[in-house]
């Protein structure tokens, strides 16, 4: 297994240097790829991204990714594998696959059966080959799609432009250019891309924004690299250039040693709201492995404290630039390692704890308001709940002590389809009141009316043992739960297994709620239990917050695997940790 | 300018051929037609050779680079003009990029007006100006199909009536009629006079103009669009409603839009427009409001009861925005028996104001929800469910009874079936 690991390591570096690898004609089999070099697929994705991903090798990188979660699964205690944190990455994922209505979708049949071919062909073979084609798209169009899908070379596309050309009188469509120019990119022809864009140039009095992203990605490695500013400029005419071309340029200049441009470039993007690409990052870490700069080491930690501040992670190999980059600090001696965090927040690297996942005073307050005034009012107090039922809310929250536990009593109670409800929620509550804790349930009004699933005596015994508030019927009662969780201060723990997703969408600006799922994170008890007559047990609630931080003289960074997926809510649970040589 | 004299003389100069060669481009834009011809006058003279030479000499192989050469040089004097004059404003480079865009294939518009350009300047997101963009796309997509079939049935009729006149010369009869040809007149006075009898006797239903604020101007239009309809629907009933555009405030951009759509018909239509609020006008007890996220369900239409319509069509997520506004007012709400009548399948239950319209006249003058639920789009639902045939109460009673048998009994009943 050791071995296997230490292999994924090193076959992105690999690939990277060999960039020709990959090209695999399309009637290949990817069979001998698979087995050879499957870890090297994914990266090749992220680096080409203009190449879309053929069916086998999703695949094959499902398989992988499924056998590496086994695997996981098999080294950790039971416990933790088989219920993922709400939060950790890939979580969502697992659920996902543990749904047994999720199966793959079968893929669509191919319509056309022409071979793509692997040699540059001569006009009877193209007109030949044209004839052939039966579809409703204009068939120079299809083929050069299909090469860009499978990454023919650039020979056989120059066939087929010469056979248009000469076909047309000499002239080859923007289009066709366009896609042309894709091919050269991708397959690094400088000299083609300088050709085309002589073409283009000569052409056209003007570039759309495809293709001059094209000729920035081409130029940037060549001599003529400061063209690609000259084109960047042009797009800033008419719209933002994106964050790739931002990118694009960065890493132009930082290949021919220009860090000012660069740095501006960088600062231009953070202008224009974008959030640049890990990539970007990266290309500044490992261009800084060989200068000894100060200004331009303080910049790079600025850097850190960006991806800080907006809660963004690297990936894995990016985390491995920084760690380089550290290391490589002369006079600092500094020294890198990966490692993961224990439960009671200390980083199994140094030891250290990692920062607390408790918000300040201030943030705190501030989230209070904010979940009063944007989740529960929103402007129009009548569409979640009524004036008259927040005032009785307020008041009842005001006359209580603070509680320990607030209990999402619909969410809680049908927990289990098939158990009572009233039983489990009587359940749950029991459970807690046993602990000595001084509980809140939250609920609607028809939960107190006698049916078959809410019995009546069921429902007394739980308001006997905790405080209840029924909201109306129509009322929601999750922002409720929400402000008589903040109110009670900062030990208040609630209960539900919601995400609260679409109340933490009510909230304004992305840092207010980034401040909610720190929050959430902290403050969210999950019960994880399967069967109804168990004793209840809790998700257990992270002691620190997974994000980039710093003493000074250390630095820790969670980073994203590389072949884990994880969604937007969810949080890494791998780390880096570095600190000076004492 | 001393290019276009070279280019003019170079055209004169294979006018003759182009005419022969091109007969079909010559509609064509001009500069287009320019470059074609110039094109051609080029290749002619450059690789005109190579090309039949080379494929004599190896077949198997297309000379790879030689289209550069003619791409390169047949336009590096054709564009020199145009690089002259580069650096203008940006409404002209955005007026380029659209026509690279079009050029690439992507749903840009052909032609594109100042005051679009305009638009399209201020959209504030990349995603928003391809939006509009593609919108002005498929407008002019459809403009376009549109003027074709129109040219088409024009030349029809021509033929249709030379045919008849060659007809009429034949058989030249006189012929008895008991009317006029004057029916669409006479519908419409029709529709009048029960326009005006509902004016007087007929059952109110509001439409609920407060919305203005909740809309963008594109959903305001379709909501509009909506009313229309629905007035238009109502008209042609046989007991239409008498309508109530409520909280129609006299500035507002709903006014100013149904003015401008219905011309100076707005002044003569059989309908109540008024910026009192329907609390104002009715009692609150009879009034009922209709919105789909109401827990209530409506079981059957009463004709003593004012029923009101939002007239909001809502894009941006907004739920429970009419439910607020029945609250607010503390108003009985409901909502049309969609699940229990239909099996659902996409879409929201949120119907278009037209449809509501149509559902409760059919509900008003049949009572059957069969009936009037057929103008709920086939799209949303799989098809009509078997109910109201047994009642709640008897199909728990049955279930009680399953239960009570004995255990054995039951599996082999089962096992029988």
């Amino acid at each position: 297994m050791t071995f296997c690991f230490t292999g994924i390591r090193s076959f992105p570096k690999l690939w990277r240097n060999n960039p020709y690898l990959g090209v695999v004609g399309p009637g290949h089999s990817y069979n001998f790829f698979f087995l050879k070099d499957c870890y090297g697929i994914r990266n090749q994705q992220k680096l080409f991204s203009l190449k879309t991903v053929s069916p086998q090798n999703t695949k094959a990188i499902n398989l992988i990714a499924k056998a590496r979660y086994r695997r996981k699964d098999e080294g950790s205690n039971k416990d933790s594998s088989e219920f993922p944190h709400l939060f950790a990455a890939g979580a969502a994922k697992k659920r996902s696959q543990m749904n047994p209505q999720s199966h793959d979708h079968a893929l669509p049949p191919e319509r056309n059966s022409i071979q793509l071919p692997t040699q540059p062909l001569n006009s009877e073979q193209w007109d030949k080959l044209k004839e052939d084609f039966k579809g409703r798209a204009n068939f120079e169009d299809w083929i050069i799609a299909r090469m860009i899908t499978y990454n023919s070379s650039i020979d056989v596309a120059k066939s087929l432009l010469a056979w248009v050309a000469a076909k047309n009188n000499g002239i080859v469509s923007y289009n066709l250019l366009v896609k042309y120019l894709c091919l050269c990119v991708f397959h690094k022809q400088t000299s083609e891309v300088f050709d085309v864009y002589e073409i283009l140039k000569a052409r056209y009095k003007s570039l759309e924004s495809s293709a001059s992203t094209l000729l920035i990605r081409g130029l940037i490695h060549s001599d003529r690299w400061r063209e690609a500013l000259v084109l960047l400029e042009d797009i800033k005419k008419v719209i933002t250039p994106s964050k790739k071309n931002y990118g694009d340029c960065i890493q132009g200049a930082l290949l021919h040693q220009d860090v000012n441009t660069a740095w501006n470039l960088f600062q231009e993007l953070l202008d224009h709201d974008l959030i640049p690409m890990m990539e970007t990052l990266k290309a500044f870490f490992d261009f800084g492995k060989d200068i000894e700069d100060d200004q331009y080491s303080k910049k790079l930690l600025d850097i850190l404290l960006y991806l800080r501040n907006n809660q963004l992670y690297p990936g894995e190999s990016f985390a491995h630039s920084i760690k380089t980059w550290f290391e490589s600090v002369p006079g600092e001696q500094w020294k890198g390692q990966f490692t993961t965090i224990q439960k009671n927040g200390q980083c199994l690297g140094c030891g250290k704890t990692i920062e607390s996942i408790h918000l300040s005073p201030e943030e705190y307050e501030f989230l209070k308001r904010k979940i009063l005034s944007d989740v529960i009012d929103g402007g129009d107090q009548y569409k979640k709940t009524t004036p008259q039922e927040l005032k009785r809310f307020q008041n009842f929250v005001e006359r209580c002590p603070p509680f320990d536990v607030v209990i999402d009593g619909l969410n809680v109670a049908k927990m289990f389809p098939k158990a009572r409800e009233s039983q489990v929620l009587l359940n749950v509550v029991s459970q807690l009141a046993k602990q000595n804790l001084r509980v809140l349930v939250l609920g609607r009004k028809h939960m107190t009316v006698q049916r078959a699933r809410w019995r009546k005596d069921e429902m007394e015994k739980v308001q006997k043992q905790a405080s209840c508030f029924f909201a109306d019927n129509i009322s929601e009662d999750d922002p409720f739960l929400l402000y008589a969780t903040l109110h009670s201060g900062n030990h208040c723990k609630f209960i539900t297994k919601d995400l609260l997703r679409d109340h933490k969408a009510c909230l304004p600006d992305a840092k207010t709620q980034r401040l909610f799922f720190k929050w959430q994170q902290g403050h969210q008890l999950a019960i994880i239990n399967r069967f109804p007559g168990s004793k209840i047990t809790f998700q257990h609630i992270p002691s620190y917050d997974t994000v980039v931080q710093t003493t000074g003289d250390s630095w820790h960074i969670p980073y994203d695997e590389d072949l884990v997926e994880r969604y937007s809510y969810e949080v890494p649970t791998k780390w880096l940790c570095l600190h000076r040589k004492t | 300018m001393p290019v276009f004299l070279k280019m003019s003389i170079g055209i004169t100069f294979i006018r003759p051929f182009a005419r022969v060669l091109v007969p079909f481009t010559l509609n064509k834009k001009r500069r287009v037609l320019y470059s074609t011809i110039l094109n051609r006058y080029m290749s002619s003279k450059i690789p005109a050779e190579s090309y039949p030479k080379k494929e004599n000499t190896s077949p198997e192989q297309l000379e790879l680079d030689g289209w550069k050469i003619t791409m390169k040089s047949s336009v590096q004097q054709g564009v020199s003009t145009v690089s002259s004059a580069k650096d203008e404003d940006p409404v002209a480079a955005t007026r380029e990029l659209i026509e690279m865009w079009r050029l690439l294939g992507r749903e840009v518009p052909e032609h594109i007006s100042e005051e679009e350009l305009k638009t399209i300047m201020e959209c504030d997101s990349k995603s928003s100006k391809k939006k509009y963009l593609k919108y002005l796309y498929l407008r002019e997509k459809m403009k376009k199909a549109k003027q074709i079939k129109k040219e088409m049935k024009a030349a029809a009729r021509e033929k249709a009536i030379q045919d008849q006149l060659l007809e009429t010369t034949n058989q030249d009869k006189q012929q008895d009629f008991l009317f006029l040809r004057l029916w669409d007149r006479n519908m419409d006075i029709a529709m009048g006079w029960k326009g005006a009898q509902a004016m007087q006797f007929g059952q109110p239903l509001v439409f609920d103009m407060a919305y203005d604020d909740y809309m963008k101007p594109k959903e305001l239009q379709y909501t509009v669009s909506q009313l229309l309809e629905s007035e238009g629907w109502n008209r042609r009933d046989v007991d239409p409603f008498h309508i109530h555009f409520c909280n129609l405030k006299p500035d507002s951009p709903f006014r100013r839009e149904l003015i401008k759509r219905y011309g100076e018909k707005w002044n003569k239509l059989l309908l109540t427009a008024t910026e009192k609020s329907h609390v104002d006008l009715f009692p609150k007890d009879s009034i009922i409001y209709l919105t789909a996220d109401s827990p209530n369900v409506m079981s059957t239409f009463k004709h003593d009861k004012i029923y009101i319509v939002g007239s909001f069509v809502d894009k941006n997520m907004q739920p429970g925005a009419s439910l607020a506004k029945a609250k607010r007012l503390n108003l009985a709400t409901e909502c049309f028996p969609l699940d229990k009548y239909l099996q659902w399948d996409t879409g929201t239950k949120n119907l278009t104001i037209d449809q509501v319209t149509r559902i409760l006249l059919c509900l008003k003058n049949t009572g059957s929800w069969e009936e009037a639920l057929k103008f709920v789009p086939k799209r949303k639902h799989t098809g009509y469910l078997e109910v109201s045939q047994h009642p709640q109460e008897l199909v728990n009673r049955i279930k009680k009874t399953i239960n009570s048998f004995p255990k054995g009994s039951l599996n082999k009943y089962t096992r029988k079936k």
